[in-house]
C-alpha cells in the first residue's frame, strides 16, 4: 500500500517510520495485519495533520508509541513466547540503546528547528516531528530499559540500588505522563521535566552503588555518565550561567545529551551482554 | 477470549471489543471507519491505536464474534485493498447480552441513587483505548 504522492512530508515521514516500527510485532501478525495497520495509521496521520498540524502529529505519535509498545508485548505474549528474565533483560538492553539513539537524534535534529509553527511543513516539520518521535518513543524505551535493569540487577545492587532503580522507573513513568498530558494540563511541561530529572538523578546515584558493588561486569561508571548530564544542565539553567538569556548555553545542552545517550548506550550494551550470566549471579 | 460458544461466556467484554462490536452494529466497516465511528460516538474520549484495533480484530475473528466481508459498498468509491468486517450471529448475541448486563447495572445504580437519569453523563466503558 503506497502512500499517495500528495501526502504532506510529515505524514510521509511518519508512515515510513511506523512501517519500520511494525517490525517489532511477531512476523505472522505483521504479515496478516501490518499493511492494514499502516493504512489506518496513514488515514489518522492525514486527519490529525489536517486538524492540528505538527502539534496534532506530535500528540498522535505520543499515543501511537504507547499503543505500539503495549500491543507488541501483548502479541508476543500471545504468540506463546516465554520471555524469561534473561530474554527480558537482553531485550530491555536493546530498548535502552534504541531509546538513547532516538533521544539524542530527536533532540539534536530538533535543535535545528526555527520554532516557526507553520503547519504547511517543509524542513522545520521534519525537525519537529523527529524531536517529538525521539522524545516520546525514547521515553517509552527508557522505561522498558529501566524495568529490565531492575529485573536483572536487583540482587547485585542491594536494597538501596533496587530502591534507586524503582525511583528512576517512577520518574520515567511520571515524565512520560507529563509528556502525554502537556497539551491537556498547564503544568504538563513541569511534570515531564521533573520526572525526567528525577529519573536521571536516581540513575546517577545508582551509578555510585554500581561502582561500589561492581554491579556490572564492566563500565560501572555508565549510570553516572547517563544520569548526571540532564540534572547538571537544569542546574546550569536555574543558576542562569548565560546571563543574557537566563538559560543554559547551547553547547551545554549538546554535552548533556551526548553524556546521557552515551551512558545509556553503555548500560544497554552491558545488559544484553551480561544477560546470560545474571541467573547465577543474582 | 473463551472458546465456549455461549454469549455469556464472553462477558464482560473488554472496552475495545465492546466498542468494535457496537461500531459494527449498523453495518460492515473497514478498520479506519471503525476507529472513526468509535471516536465520533464517544466525543473523542475513546481513541484506539492501530495495534489495539487490529489485535482486537484478530481475537474477535478467532472467537467468531466478527467475520470478514467480501462485499464492497461501492468498489469505485473505496480502496479495494481495505478489509471489511461485520458482526457474526454470535457477535450480535454477545453485544445484546453485554448491553443487557450494563442496563441491569445501571438500574441497580439508579436504585441506590448513585446515578441520576436526567442530565447525567453516561459512564459506560469510555476509558481511553489509545494504548489498549
Amino acid at each position: 500500500m503506497r502512500a499517495s504522492p500528495s501526502a504532506p512530508a510529515p505524514v510521509e515521514l511518519s508512515v515510513r517510520l511506523y512501517t519500520w516500527l511494525l517490525a517489532a510485532y511477531p512476523g505472522r501478525f505483521r504479515a496478516e495485519y501490518g499493511p492494514h495497520m499502516t493504512q489506518v495509521f496513514r488515514d489518522v496521520c492525514r486527519r490529525d495533520y489536517g486538524r492540528g498540524g505538527l502539534t496534532g502529529m506530535a500528540i498522535l505519535w505520543a499515543h501511537t508509541s504507547l499503543d505500539l509498545v503495549q500491543t507488541t508485548v501483548e502479541e508476543h505474549i500471545e504468540k506463546g513466547i516465554d520471555m524469561s528474565r534473561e530474554m527480558f533483560v537482553r531485550w530491555s538492553g536493546w530498548a535502552l540503546m534504541a531509546g538513547a539513539v532516538l533521544f539524542a537524534a530527536g533532540l539534536i535534529l530538533g535543535s535545528f528547528d526555527s520554532y516557526d509553527m507553520d503547519p504547511i511543513g517543509g524542513v522545520d516539520a521534519i525537525y519537529e516531528i523527529s524531536q517529538a518521535v525521539g522524545l516520546a518513543l525514547g521515553q517509552v524505551l527508557f522505561v522498558i530499559g529501566l524495568l529490565g535493569l531492575r529485573a536483572g540487577y536487583t540482587g547485585r545492587s542491594g536494597s538501596l540500588g533496587a530502591a534507586l532503580l524503582l525511583l528512576a522507573i517512577i520518574g520515567g513513568v511520571v515524565s512520560l505522563g507529563g509528556m502525554l498530558a502537556m497539551n491537556s494540563i498547564d503544568f504538563g511541561w513541569q511534570v515531564w521535566m521533573g520526572g525526567f530529572v528525577a529519573m536521571n538523578l536516581a540513575l546517577a546515584v545508582f551509578g555510585v552503588v554500581a561502582i561500589r558493588r561492581r554491579v556490572f561486569s564492566r563500565w560501572n561508571f555508565a549510570p553516572i555518565l547517563a544520569g548526571i548530564g540532564i540534572p547538571l544542565l537544569v542546574g546550569i539553567g536555574i543558576a542562569g550561567v548565560d546571563s543574557v538569556s537566563g538559560q543554559a548555553p547551547e553547547w551545554s545542552t549538546l554535552v548533556a545529551v551526548v553524556l546521557t545517550s552515551a551512558g545509556l548506550l553503555l548500560i544497554g550494551y552491558r545488559m544484553q551482554a551480561d544477560a546470560g550470566t545474571l541467573q547465577a549471579a543474582t | 477470549m473463551a472458546k465456549a460458544a455461549t454469549p455469556e461466556s464472553f462477558l464482560p467484554l473488554t472496552p475495545a471489543v465492546f466498542h468494535i462490536l457496537l461500531a459494527l452494529a449498523d453495518g460492515e466497516k473497514h478498520g479506519y471507519a471503525i476507529m472513526q465511528d468509535i471516536e465520533g460516538a464517544t466525543d473523542g474520549r475513546v481513541q484506539m491505536g492501530p495495534g489495539t484495533l487490529y489485535g482486537s480484530i484478530k481475537r474477535m475473528l478467532a472467537a467468531g464474534l466478527i467475520e470478514e466481508s467480501d462485499d464492497r459498498p461501492d468498489p469505485t468509491l473505496d480502496d479495494e485493498r481495505r478489509r471489511y468486517y461485520r458482526q457474526s450471529g454470535l457477535g450480535r448475541k454477545v453485544l445484546r447480552r453485554e448491553t443487557e448486563r450494563m442496563a441491569e447495572l445501571m438500574a441497580l445504580a439508579r436504585r441506590k441513587h448513585v446515578w441520576a437519569v436526567a442530565g447525567s453523563r453516561s459512564t459506560l466503558p469510555v476509558a481511553s483505548l489509545r494504548s489498549g
